[in-house]
């Protein structure tokens, strides 16, 4: 019984179907998302590479799960070189 | 006499990433004398993923030393992988190591993949069924492997370089139920059994930077989630003279 949430709250059975989706779908292949069940839908935390990599994600997510609401606050992980550099004894 | 490690693990490059490090790593000749990559390179470990790699990190004008991760042995066609990145000069290490002349003095790098287990008191037992057996059997081979690494370089300055984290602390951020599948206290047994100097890995996306093992060697999480930023950079030896 996944699939179909005419608002009903989302249970632990479909946060774990979007954790292992999300790690082992070959087009996701995310293990840093953060799924967090609210009262009304999911919010998907975490961050990314690319731009691309989380619209992947709230598309997969979305098509497997049309009828759930999911909000999103995934980052793209920035890349500029260090300003500071650690000094070790 | 200083040396000057620049570190970064879990790129994940595929094509969509390609060219978005290569700016801050085009810096890398007068910031440091060696990129040490901590593993998760690819996504799924594809040989198309590894030629992503070999354009973002190959011909740096620094040497490039890396161990593989979890995402890499994927497709498994770690071969090819490892064939794409050697062709590209970059150095692979899995239960080896390397020296390389530096101006501050010979650094010695031993590295391995590692693997999950737990940590003290809270671990995996080689007990039980035999998948069981064979995963405790997996984390200590590959323990001892760099143990054996390690001890074996002859070197100024030392560094263990992981996928799987030696110790807990760096993975303070993550749900304590998956620590057993984030690294395993024998990395940090092998790391105390030489003279390491740092002790730097991955793996761990929402884990912190520091943390020490119980010998006292300092542990970095490189991860590209945790440090944000393209590489960190560490300088150390300053006790060399
Ligand atoms: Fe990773
Ligand atoms: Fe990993």
């Amino acid at each position: 019984m996944t699939g179909q949430h005419g608002g009903a709250p989302p249970d632990e059975y479909v946060e774990a179907e979007i954790q292992s989706m999300l790690a082992e779908d070959p087009d996701v292949a995310e293990q840093g998302i953060t799924v967090v069940r609210r009262e009304r839908g999911l919010v998907l935390y975490g961050e990314v590479e690319s731009p691309h990599r989380r619209e992947e994600i709230l598309r997969r997510v979305a098509e497997r799960f049309p009828d759930l609401p999911i909000t999103s606050d995934i980052g793209v992980i920035r890349t500029q070189a260090p300003s500071q550099v650690e000094e070790l004894p | 006499m200083v040396i000057r490690i620049a570190a970064v693990g879990d790129v994940h490059l595929d094509e969509d990433v390609v060219g978005r490090f290569r700016p801050a790593l085009e810096e890398l000749p007068d910031c440091a004398d060696v990129l040490l990559l901590a593993g998760d390179l690819t996504r799924h470990g594809t040989e198309s993923e590894a030629r992503c790699v070999a354009q973002e990190f190959g011909d740096l004008g620094v040497p490039v030393i890396t161990v593989l991760g979890n995402h890499d042995h994927q497709c498994d066609q770690v071969p090819q992988v490892v064939k794409v990145l050697e062709d590209a000069g970059i150095t692979v290490l899995e239960g080896t190591g390397v020296v390389l002349e530096c101006s501050g003095g010979r650094l010695g790098v031993a590295g391995v993949k590692g693997f999950g287990g737990g940590f003290a008191g809270r671990c995996a037992s080689d007990f039980g069924e035999p998948e069981m057996k064979a995963f405790v059997q997996t984390t200590k081979d590959s323990a001892d492997s760099l143990g054996a690494a390690l001890r074996g370089l002859d070197c100024d300055l030392l560094v263990a370089l992981t996928h799987y984290s030696p110790v807990p602390d760096t993975l303070a951020g993550e749900p304590l139920e998956i620590y057993p599948f984030l690294g395993c206290y024998q990395l940090g047994q092998a790391i105390d059994s030489a003279p390491t100097a740092l002790a730097l890995h991955g793996h761990a996306h929402h884990g912190t930077e520091r943390g020490t093992t119980p010998g006292g060697v300092r542990v970095r999480n490189v991860a590209h989630p945790v440090i944000k930023q393209a590489y960190s950079i560490f300088h150390l030896g300053d006790h060399l003279e």
